[in-house]
């Protein structure tokens, strides 16, 4: 097992150059000049505006900023943000342990409510309890984030004045956000854990234990629950995807600094370098988290050993 | 008698208690020291350095950090501020300021001579790469100490602007000895010699100020002396329009700036809290007409459209009446401001169809859009962007001047992509806006030399209007400076290069406990010093 987690570090590594290279192009390709845009709120004249693209080292050919861009990456270094001057790690591990917590909040409401209704839909089949999980799990993925937050801050901050209606710093600030990012990755979960236990449960092996007089719940818990887990273990880092790229909603509307938030701005007024960096850094958080998944993947399915 | 003397005696003391409940509740309008106040700020800026950076926004929280040379009151006259008194030379090409000695920055340096010198040439330096400050210092050359409290600052050309420029938080001194001890973090750790310290800050999250316990050298503009009332201030990030009024109304905000408009109509109505609105100098929201691009290069085009737009509409409707409609290229509020050009172009539809007739587009297939004689469609391709309500706006505008059978077709673009393409002359309309006190910044986007790469997206190359708007940047007479801008603005309308909707009003929503607040002459900036929170 050794071997093979690290087998798949190494491999990461391609990964990431694959991804610096293809952010590089992209940004390039986008429209916006970074110079202009700096220049945009005093109105710089033409003049300045050529004069700051030079010395950001806009006008140099893109291979010697390609090559430049490589050579300090192999460094680990991220560079400089062109809007803050300040290094790009520095930005980022300033705003990342915002998101880190939302995402660990949002994640732990999806996957304890999405399991947590999943088993109940499965083991309550056929009834009234199961048609309304099923119905709030279909709500849940297709309410647009944006409408539940602003609704939820409303009723809890204003109306109810139970919860701070922005900010963070604690566990009261992260009750909201997590609820509505988690909310809607739930809804997705109830229905896969839902199909894949009636599939298992629906196997010789359970027949055979009911048979031999063993307890629902021990023939649940016991010996179907780990095998139903496994498309749900996929299931859950692929909407860790989702999550991250749900972030940036819930940190604008909530007003939580955050990795989201950072990037989206950054995109939209071309700061090269830190896209380059935030991007990296999640390219380089997926793919742990793909790693950590299928390392769970084979503790589930003794079926699955890697070499 | 007995029982009189009781009365009287009742009456006394009553009387006593009473004066003594009232002048220890304050006597109302007497500010109250203490307390920490949350301000909510609507865009967390790029990087906060004042020398360097150059959005809007910075200037809200570091207003309050720095203290600049002169001051501008609100009626637009300079007054003493970290300089005791100025002269200007004859010629305008030198300034000499005799600076106060009794100041300090907060990290107890001294303020003198050579901590002006340090910041001007800082700003003016290359390698700082400064974003808008170097620019508001014109033609600078160097500064030349005299003695420790006296220099002589020197212009290649004379430079109108540079009271107004010295009067804003862009030119605020610094202290040397932080700048040089922190280098590029020192945006993490300013150090001013205003009110209130910078204490902390978290990029997006918080901006937190204390009060400066040592500060006495407020300027005139001020309303009281010595240390500000507030303990603190701390400044939140609001980006989502939405959340403003709501963390306003829920408590968690005490001065709200940017409130939507109807949630400001809202908030007027309610006592407990007030509204204060700011006019914003500078120009104003308006959408520039490519004068290369076909139709707008036909001016007889360019003025129907100006005559077409009801800006009033467009003012009630979106702006629930909270801003004056604009007529020309500045808003009122702005220094040199010519009322001749609101009389230029009042709303006429029928004029606005005599002119398009005029220059050959007739709606020859009923339609209900003008084509030329080869059937081509009149159509206009404008930007719009996310700010500024310009969704709203376009959608009104469109319906506007489909009346007179134009069909403006607009693009939601983001803002980066407009710069870009609007830059490239791709478009019919687009907007943008820039804000300042003084009419200078007509420059930007008026004078030819910005045409190709720069912010001239009406793409005009007038002779005439260059050698105004040159000439304004080196006239030293007021009056005849003035006299230049009112042309320039008057050849602008005439030229119809832009067509302006509303002047800017910043609407700020407080509780009604904050008292006190005021902003300053460039509109966005509070001036925090005398603000107090009523018990």
């Amino acid at each position: 097992m050794l071997r093979y987690i690290g087998r798949r570090l190494l491999g990461a590594i391609p990964v990431l150059w694959g991804v610096a290279t293809l952010v590089f192009v992209i940004m390039r390709l986008l429209p916006g000049d970074p110079a202009a845009l700096m220049l945009s709120e005093s109105g710089g004249s033409a003049q300045a505006i050529a004069e700051l693209r030079n010395e950001l080292g806009l006008d140099e050919s893109v291979l010697i900023q390609y090559g430049r861009y490589l050579a300090r990456l192999a460094q680990a270094d991220l560079g400089t943000s062109l809007f803050t001057q300040r290094p790009v790690i520095t930005t980022i591990a300033e705003q990342l342990p915002s998101t880190i917590e939302l995402a660990i909040a949002a994640m732990l409401v999806a996957v304890i409510l999405g399991n947590a209704l999943g088993i109940l839909a499965a083991a309550k089949q056929g009834t009234w309890l199961e048609g309304s999980i099923m119905t709030g799990a279909v709500v849940g993925i297709s309410i647009p984030i944006f409408w539940s937050a602003t609704l939820l801050i409303w009723l809890f901050a204003l109306v109810l004045g139970w919860l701070p209606a922005t900010g963070q710093g604690g566990f009261r600030y992260l009750i909201l956000p997590a609820l509505v990012l988690g909310f809607a990755s739930a809804g997705a979960i109830t229905r896969l854990v839902r199909a894949s236990l009636l599939e298992v449960l629906d196997q010789d092996f359970v027949r055979t234990a009911r048979a031999k007089g063993l307890a629902s719940r021990t023939i649940l818990f016991r010996h179907a629950l780990k095998r139903a887990f496994i498309p749900v273990t996929s299931m859950i880092g692929l909407q860790f995807g989702f999550l991250l790229g749900g972030t940036v909603v819930i940190e604008t509307i909530f007003s939580r600094p955050g990795i989201g938030r950072l990037m989206v701005n950054a995109i939209l007024w071309k700061d090269l370098p830190l896209v380059q960096g935030v991007v990296l850094l999640v390219a380089l958080v997926y793919t742990l988290v793909n790693l950590a998944t299928d390392v769970v993947y084979a503790y589930l399915d003794p079926r699955i050993r890697y070499g | 008698m007995h029982v009189r003397s009781h009365r009287i005696g009742h009456l006394f003391v009553f009387a006593l208690l009473l004066v003594i409940m009232l002048s220890a509740c304050g006597a109302p309008g007497s500010a109250v020291e203490g307390g920490s106040l949350v301000y909510g700020l609507t865009l967390a800026p790029s990087g906060i350095d004042p020398h360097i950076d150059a959005s809007s926004e910075l200037g809200i929280p570091l207003t309050s950090v720095y203290d600049t040379l002169v001051y501008q009151d609100l009626d637009g006259n300079f007054v003493p501020g970290l300089a005791e008194r100025w002269e200007a030379s004859e010629d305008g090409r030198t300034y000499t300021f005799y600076l106060r000695r009794d100041v300090r920055f907060h990290d107890d340096t001294p303020f003198n001579a050579e901590a002006v010198k340090f910041n001007l040439d800082r700003i003016a330096s290359p390698d700082t790469r400064s974003r808008k400050a170097r620019g508001m210092l014109g033609t600078y050359s160097h500064t030349e100490i005299v003695d420790d409290y006296t220099v002589k600052i020197q212009f290649s050309e004379p430079y109108a602007p540079f009271l107004d420029s010295l009067s804003q938080v862009y030119l605020g001194m610094a202290s040397p000895t932080a700048v040089q001890q922190w280098g590029a973090e020192y945006q993490m750790h300013q150090v001013g010699t205003g009110p209130f310290i910078f204490r902390e800050y978290l990029p997006n999250d918080h901006l937190t100020l204390v009060r400066n316990p040592d500060y006495d050298w407020a300027p005139s503009v001020y309303q009281h002396d010595g240390p500000a009332y507030l303990d603190e201030v701390i400044f939140k990030f609001y980006v989502d329009p939405a959340v403003r009024a709501l963390a306003l109304e829920s408590g968690e905000a005490d001065v709200m700036g940017e409130v939507p408009p109807i949630d400001a109509a809202r908030l007027e109505e309610n006592p407990e809290f007030s509204l204060i609105q700011v006019p914003i100098p500078g120009q104003p929201l308006q959408f520039f007409l490519n004068t290369e691009n076909p139709p707008t290069d036909d001016p007889r085009v360019r003025e129907a459209l100006l005559y077409a737009t009801d800006q009033q509409a467009i003012v009630d409707t979106i702006f629930q009446g909270y801003s004056p409609p604009a007529y020309g290229p500045l808003s009122a509020a702005t220094m040199g401001y010519s009322d001749q050009v609101e009389a230029l172009y009042p709303h006429d539809p029928g004029q606005a169809s005599a002119l398009l007739e005029a220059a050959g587009w007739v709606d020859s297939d009923g339609d209900g859009i003008r084509e030329d004689a080869d059937g081509l469609p009149l159509a206009l391709g404008g930007y719009l962007m996310s700010w500024g309500y310009l969704p709203e706006v376009g959608q009104l505008l469109q319906a506007q001047l489909r009346e007179i059978g134009v069909d403006l077709r607009t693009e939601l673009v983001a803002f980066p992509a407009a710069v870009e393409a609007a830059g490239q002359g791709l478009h019919n309309l687009a907007p943008m806006t820039f804000s300042g006190s003084d009419p200078s910044l007509l420059g930007t986007t008026y004078l030819s030399l910005n045409a190709d790469g720069g912010f001239n997206w009406s793409n005009v190359r007038d002779a005439e209007l260059d050698r105004l708007l040159t000439q304004g940047l080196t006239e030293v007479d007021d009056t005849a400076r003035l006299g230049l801008y009112a042309a320039a603005q008057r050849r602008i309308m005439d030229l119809s290069l832009v067509l302006p909707i509303r002047d800017y009003e910043n609407l700020n929503a407080t509780r009604a406990s904050v008292r006190g607040l005021r902003y300053d002459r460039q509109g966005w900036f509070p001036w925090l010093y005398d603000t107090y929170l009523e018990e």
